[in-house]
Order: structure tokens, then sequence, then C-alpha cells
């Protein structure tokens, strides 16, 4: 079993980064271009998220994931927002039906390159950093173990859950249900299979839960180590400086133009 | 051994929401350094007994509890589960379920609870290192525990509960999914563990490894103790069947044999015996 993690080593230096400072990169960004009013700071964000990809060698990985989620998103709000938005004041195109505004453009343009930034922010993360790296750096952090387990558990179960759905389909087959076929078919045939999967998954829980009460789970006021040492780079601290730099400066900018002193 | 590590006193315990009481005024003491057995049928009571010692019960699952257990010294519903895990540890029967899920490979999972306990790094590296020598895991430490055997995996579990040093060790049946090579090899390990004067109390269903490993078994029927003694005691009892559990074959042989005149030996309850009683009986 694989764990959903989808980490694959290339000894670059952005994988030798803390995870804790990729963390601060996906908010820093992330809420940097929700609150900036102009889609165009998303875009360069994204165009330096591109250029990250590239020095982390995941490049084809980043544009298939960004440009497969983002161009029909975009072509949707752009058809929603464009045509629809109430805030429609300048017309740019008149479609004979319908007549596009600029102010939905905008608009739906903004949510696009908002959404796209915490997804490019997220995936790189994702496939530079080790979950155990991940969860090392956040203990390092102080995160409470609880939180640490919700996270790694989370990105375990659901791997092993598609394992167990596998078997018992597996199992359902050898007896002649069949499970192949049209859409129909497969409906049918699946939803059989969620009970014994979901029961068997409460059971094994149950158990697990029990195990790590004994491996000192629950033990409370001490100080938690991990076998995993995080990861850190020299670039980590004058990055986080600058990443905090970024969403301060972001937000006063929003601020002052908001109040139409920009 | 002769000191009394564990000690079961009145002890009963009845699940929420349940009529019957699972565990019916349960007595019985384990001496420390002991290699202790329970045996039983089916719902007899063995795995809530085995959760009531390591403080999963009353901590863990809620219900009416009389009576009382002591590990070492502790009061079990007076210690938390983790407080308890340092002196006592508990293997379950699947291996798989045993699995923190929180680690990338052997060496982290036998880390976790090492780290639950805020080990230094350099010491969990050489627990780690000697824990793998003494499960014979060593070398797939650097491997994902989900893409082991059962029996690998199996030792990794029960190593991940031997590394927090505890005095006793709880096996539930936990070779009851492994093949018959996987479980003669965890149980070589536990008697090593033994051994080195660990206390191991074990729930099985296997006769004759039980009559051959055991200093004393404890027969459990219905939530009571009937029966505690020697695996000789026990295993030449002619009411134990009547509790749901068969002696081992070697008994049957003996009994048959003694039966028909071949041999006035005493009854055999080990292989050993069993061979030394049959050639015995050929030369006759």
């Amino acid at each position: 079993m694989e764990m959903s993690n989808d980490f694959v080593p290339k000894n670059t230096i952005i994988e030798k980064m803390n995870p804790n400072t990729k963390l601060l990169a996906i908010i820093s960004l992330g809420i940097s271009t929700l609150i900036f009013p102009n889609p165009a700071l998303g875009l360069g964000v994204l165009i330096f998220l591109f250029v990250v990809s590239c020095i982390a060698k995941i490049q084809k990985t980043f544009l298939k994931v960004v440009l497969g989620f983002g161009i029909p998103i975009t072509v949707m709000l752009l058809f929603i927002q464009g045509l629809y938005s109430p805030k429609n004041k300048t017309i740019i195109a008149d479609l004979g039906f319908a007549q596009m505004g600029l102010e939905g453009v905008l608009y739906a343009l903004k949510i696009v390159v908002t959404l796209l930034v915490f997804l490019g922010a997220f995936l790189l993360m994702n496939k530079t950093t080790h979950i155990s790296n991940l969860v090392a750096a956040l203990t390092d952090l102080g995160l409470p173990n609880k939180a640490g387990y919700l996270v790694l558990a989370t990105l375990n179960v659901v791997p092993q859950m598609q394992k167990r759905m596998s078997v018992i389909r597996q199992s359902q087959e050898a007896r002649g249900v069949e499970t192949q076929g049209g859409l129909f078919n497969r409906i049918k045939a699946y939803i059989p299979l969620l009970g014994p999967v979901i029961l068997s998954s409460l059971i094994d829980m149950q158990e697990r839960g029990m195990t790590l009460e004994t491996r000192g789970f629950g033990i409370n006021g001490v100080r938690r180590t991990t076998y995993v040492k995080a990861t850190r780079s020299p670039m980590d601290k004058p990055l986080n400086v600058i990443l905090i730099l970024f969403l301060l400066i972001v937000l006063i900018l929003t601020l002052l133009m908001k109040f139409g002193i920009l | 051994m002769g000191k009394t590590i564990l000690e079961v006193k009145d002890f009963s315990f009845t699940y929420n929401q349940a009529i019957n009481k699972v565990l019916d005024h349960v007595n019985f003491r384990v001496d420390r350094g002991s290699f202790f057995c329970i045996i039983g049928a089916n719902g007899s009571g063995k795995s809530t007994l085995c959760n009531s010692l390591v403080g999963l019960i009353p901590h863990y699952f809620s219900g009416e509890m009389e009576g009382g257990i002591r590990v070492d010294g502790m009061d079990v519903r007076k210690s938390s589960i983790g407080e308890l895990s340092q002196k006592i540890g508990l293997v379950f029967q699947n291996p798989f379920n045993q699995l923190s899920y929180t680690a990338g490979t052997v060496a982290e999972e036998l880390a976790y609870g090492l780290g639950n306990r805020g080990v230094p790094g350099k010491v969990m590296q050489e627990k780690i290192e000697h824990m793998a020598q003494l499960m014979r895991i060593d070398d797939v430490l650097s491997k994902n525990p989900t893409e082991l055997s059962g029996g690998q995996v199996q030792r990794v579990a029960l190593g991940s509960v031997f590394i927090l040093d505890p005095e006793i060790l709880v096996l539930d049946e936990c070779t009851t999914q492994l093949d018959p090579l996987g479980a003669e090899e965890i149980f070589e390990i536990v008697k090593k563990i033994n051994g080195s004067g660990v206390t191991v109390i074990v729930v099985d269903h296997d006769m004759e490894r039980v009559a051959s490993y055991a200093d004393e078994v404890l027969v459990l029927s219905g939530g009571r103790a009937v029966k505690i003694g020697s695996p000789r005691s026990v295993f030449t009892d002619p009411e134990l069947e009547q509790y749901g559990v068969n002696p081992p074959e070697y008994v049957k042989i003996s009994d048959m044999l003694r039966k028909k005149g071949y041999t006035n030996r005493e009854t055999a309850i080990t292989e050993d015996q069993s061979i030394q009683m049959v050639k015995e009986a050929l030369k006759g």
C-alpha cells in the first residue's frame, strides 16, 4: 500500500527545504492572491510557481494538473461570470444571445488564478515533501499529536480502503456478481460493497485505536520526538521573511486600494 | 520467578448495553518472569481479559467493572493506558491493524511509541537497531511495513510493543493469522524475550504449543476462571473438554497406550514426551 502523498525523491533544493516553509508559501501566496483585487498578481504568482516547479523537476506534472483543472474551470467561469454577472457594466463583446462584461471576466479570472495558486502551491509541496518529513516539521512546530496523526492517517487510510474495496469486489466477482460493464451495472455492483467496506474499516479503526493507545498515543505532558528529522536548508529563514513581508505588502496595498489612496 | 507481578482479584466486567458478564469474578496471579497461557473456547472472555490487563478496559471500553487488577503495583482502574504501557504491552491478532499507519518505513514504525514518550533520536536509533536484530527484521528496516508478509508485519508489531521495554508482554492470539512457520518464528522470539526475564502472557488455541511453552495455564469458560495450574495438571484434567478445550493430541495418544497396557508412564503432554513414550511402547 502506498501513501496518498505523491513524493518522488529528485534531490532538488526545493525538496531539501523545510516543509513548514512550503506550508507558509501556500498560505502567503494563496492569501495574497485571494485578497488582492486584481488577477494580475495571481497570474504573476502562477508564473513564479511554474518556475519553482521547473527547479523541482516536476514542471510536466505541474502543467498537467494546473492546465487540466484550469482550462475547463476558466471556460466555465468566463461563461457564467463574463456573460451573466450582475457586476457587468463595461461590455467588451456582443455574442448576440448575451453580452460579455469586463467586470465579470476579471472576477472570473480572479477566482481561477486564486484556485490555481492554491492548487499549484499545494501540488508543489505534495510532490516535493515526504509525508513523514511534513509531520516531523509540524511536530517541531509543536503541532498536537492528534492533529499530526489526523494528517497522516487520512493520507494512509484512503489507499487502504481502496485496497479493501478491491479485495471485496474481487470476492464478489468470484461469486458471479457483475461489476464490469455500463455505468448502471457498476453503480449496482458498488452499492453492496459499501456496507462491508465501511463496517470492516470501522472495526479496523477500533483495533488500530487500541494499538495506538497501548503505544503511548494518549500520553500527555511529553515533548514528542520523531524518527525522521525534518529537512532544513539555508534558504528557509530568508524565504520565511520574504513570504511574510510579501503577504504584509499585499495586505497594505489592498487596503490602500480599497480606501482609494492608490 | 516467584514474586507476583500481576494480580487479578475478583474481577468482573459487563460491556455497556450487554446483559451478561463477559468476565465473572476472575481470580489469578502471574509470577514475574513466567510464561503464562490463557486458553478457552471462543467467547470465553480471553480477549476481554487481555484488554483489561493493559487498561483498555475501563479506559477505552466502558462498562460495569467489579474487583481489580494490579500490574506491578499499579491499579489498572487508577492508571492511564499510557502509564500502564510502560509496564505492560499488548500484541493483537491482526498484524496489519497494529501498524500506526503513520510510518513510511519499518524503522519509523518501531520508533512510533518511542516518539510518543519523547525518547531522543540517538537512543531511538540504538533501540531500533537492537529490536530489528531481535525480531529478525533488520533486512526490511527501510521498507514500507504494509508491503511485508503477515509474519514479518507481526514481528514488526511485536517489536513496536517490546521496544517500549514493558515488563509484561501480552499476546492475544497473535499467531492466528500466520502460517505454521511464521507462528513458530514468533514463538521462538517470544520464548527468547521470556528468557531475558520478561513476563509473557499468551492467549493461544494451539494446545500442543501451550503445553510445550507454558509454566502455568489458565482455563476460561463462560467468563469464569475454571482451572489454573501447570500444563500437566490442566491437560490431564478429565473435565477439560467440557470447557470447550481439547487437550494436546499427545495426551490422547498416551492415554490410549496406557489403556492398552503398552506403558505405565505418566501422561505425555509434549511432543518429546510422547515420542519417548511411543519408543518405549514399541520396545516393550
